[in-house]
């Protein structure tokens, strides 16, 4: 029993860490620009499936690591390119990312087969914590995403290109008037955001499995983090995504994966029905 | 238009005349998916609300009427009439019960929900599996019809009788109710116009015609599986309404029918003769980025300006 709470506590925060890379910049994305990036989960997957095949051929593991986040901040740069025309078209945006994400997922499932595959972690070797074992790589994951959300966070609250990206967030308007370059802000947060897509996908890969699917499937998560964070709210989503990475890792202990979008989908009525606007969120 | 309405309509009635049991088939799917399109567009191109979930309902329509005249699974032996309206029935009322939560606030939320539900409503076909039966699905008896003539027939006439009741609708008081709600919100509320109760019966509407479709695409398969509450599907009704033009039902009903053909005729055989190294879904996607980013106002509306800027000229 004690075992089992040990698991939750720690592989909950790990899942937690994981997806709050992905939904930290999900939500940024959306606050900047107004956008529901549903190509956010290709960036994960086509990163973790470069790494996996670069180190496949044999290349060093860094170097693979290094191409997979290049290959994701150039999805982001697409999907920045893709958008620009149709962003006050909310349908459009839809359609186009939604269609980007399912022709990365039937590039990824030709290449690749729909089996998941791993990607050889940064290091080897067990931990025992409390008579559980525990791979040093989980370890090592959750405290690269809490510094990877740590820094996200001190960028955008006290540096001076942060503190941009928050005026374009308020009012993107506003924010032109006073000299600001929306249009760079607006490609930074897309690369900068899928680049920490792109780096959960590779973590994610190295400590379980990743498949082309997971692209959707990583957005349902994404989503329910959103809300449950509030739409928009950078610092609600980052909580948001360990309180999802709890439920998730109890769902699939105590009932099977099957049954994780379920309670995702059960958690986010309940928060609709709820606090509609999230636990950090603004009424828009 | 109404004329021409009339000579369509001869024109698909004599379709057996002239085409191969084969392609008849083909077009009768075509037919049902019609009702998908156009039922989407109900509560997409009028309120304006963006609905990503649509083939939830498809799913549901479906699995609920093959469950119910399927005496194998559910020990049930309804008759497929009334199997198709419980389908439907069912799928509103989920879409009841999922407008009340979703609806009443603003913006993305309905989105994003809906986004989720046919992922969701897919994974019950692999809890319980023994029910469903899995990604095999299972096969449907006590089907309607069973030669491609009648289903031909029944499916033109359910997507008639389905595109009239819509067109009454949008052409309603509750119609301009609808297009008030997509234009402003805020206009529509102050103009006393309970804005949710209006969303949630678009909603309701139109998650009803979708599960009148689905159960309609077993009665036509004799089979059911999990591809019907697909994104790929989803992305298909989109592509098909977003392209004839959000907002017309007559543009998304054209647009529904050349897509269809499109992807299950043309698009294999050109694909098979050039024998790229690519499926036809890339194809599709990539297609619909294109015209996403060259017409993003859809068909219609381009070629309707196009024909407006001709007339003009010649003045």
């Amino acid at each position: 029993m004690i075992e089992t709470l040990i698991q939750i506590f720690l592989f909950g925060a790990v899942v937690g860490g994981i997806w709050g890379l992905v939904a930290s910049g999900f939500s940024l994305i959306f606050g900047v620009s107004r956008i529901l990036n549903f190509a956010h989960g290709s960036a994960f997957v086509s990163s973790a499936f470069l790494v996996y095949s670069l180190v496949n051929y044999g290349y060093n593991l860094y170097f693979a690591v290094l191409a997979g986040l290049i290959l994701a901040a150039a999805i982001g740069t697409v999907v920045y390119a893709l958008t620009k025309p149709v962003r006050d078209r909310e349908v459009m945006v839809i359609i186009l990312t939604l269609a980007f994400a399912l022709l990365v997922q039937q590039v990824l499932l030709i290449l690749f087969g729909d089996r998941g595959v791993s990607v050889q972690p940064f290091i080897e070797g067990v931990a025992e914590i409390g008579g559980l074992k525990v791979t040093y790589m989980r370890i090592l994951s959750l405290i690269l995403a809490v510094i990877c959300l740590a820094g996200l966070d001190i960028f955008i609250t006290k540096t001076k290109l942060g503190k941009k990206v928050m005026a374009t967030a308020q009012d993107s308007r506003a924010a032109m008037m006073v000299g600001i370059d929306i249009e760079k802000i607006f490609l930074l947060v897309m690369v900068l955001s899928s680049l920490l897509a792109g780096f959960a996908g590779i973590l994610y890969a190295q400590i379980l499995s990743v498949n082309p699917e997971v692209s959707l499937k990583a957005l349902i998560y994404a989503f329910a983090i959103v809300i449950l964070g509030g739409l928009g709210s950078l610092r609600g989503s980052i909580v948001a995504s360990f309180i999802v990475g709890y439920i998730l890792v109890t769902t699939i202990t105590f009932l099977g994966a099957r049954w994780s979008e379920f309670v995702m989908l059960l958690t986010i009525v309940a928060i609709l029905v709820v606090k509609p606007t999230g636990l950090f969120g603004v009424r828009e | 238009m109404r004329f021409l309405m009339a000579g369509l309509l001869v024109l698909a009635a004599g379709m057996p005349l002239v085409l191969p049991e084969a392609y008849l088939y083909i077009l009768g799917l075509a037919y049902i998916f019609a009702v998908m399109v156009i039922s989407w567009d109900l509560m997409v191109g009028y309120t304006g609300q963006v609905n990503l979930g649509h083939t939830t309902f498809v799913g549901l329509g479906a699995y609920v009427a093959a469950l119910m005249q399927t005496p194998l699974r559910s020990g049930m032996a309804l008759h497929p009439a009334l199997a198709i309206i419980a389908g439907g029935v069912t799928a509103s009322a989920v879409g009841l019960a999922i407008g009340i939560i979703t609806l009443r606030l603003r913006g993305y939320y309905f989105s994003l929900v809906t986004a989720i539900l046919p992922l969701v409503f897919m994974q019950t076909v692999f809890i319980w599996r023994e029910l469903f039966g899995g990604e095999e699905g299972f096969t449907v008896e006590n089907t309607i019809f069973t030669t491609t003539l009648e289903k031909y027939y029944f499916s033109l006439l359910v997507l008639l009788v389905s595109l009239i009741i819509m067109r009454k609708i949008v052409d309603s008081r509750i119609g301009l109710r609808f297009m008030a709600i997509r234009d402003s919100e805020e206009l529509a509320e102050s103009l006393g116009i309970n804005t949710t109760r209006y969303k949630v019966m678009a909603f309701i509407l139109s998650s009803f015609f979708a599960g009148i479709a689905g159960a309609m695409v077993v009665n036509y398969r004799f089979t059911v599986s999990p591809d019907l509450y697909g994104v790929p599907l989803m992305l298909l009704i989109i592509l098909s309404a977003v392209l004839g033009g959000l907002g017309t039902l007559y543009g998304p009903l054209v647009g529904a029918i050349v897509i269809y053909l499109a992807k299950n005729w043309w698009l294999g055989d050109l694909i098979r003769t050039f024998s790229f190294p690519i499926n036809d879904e890339i194809v599709l996607y990539a297609i619909l980025i294109a015209v996403g980013i060259l017409m993003p106002e859809g068909f219609y509306h381009g070629v309707k300006r196009w024909v407006k800027s001709i007339s003009s000229e010649k003045k």
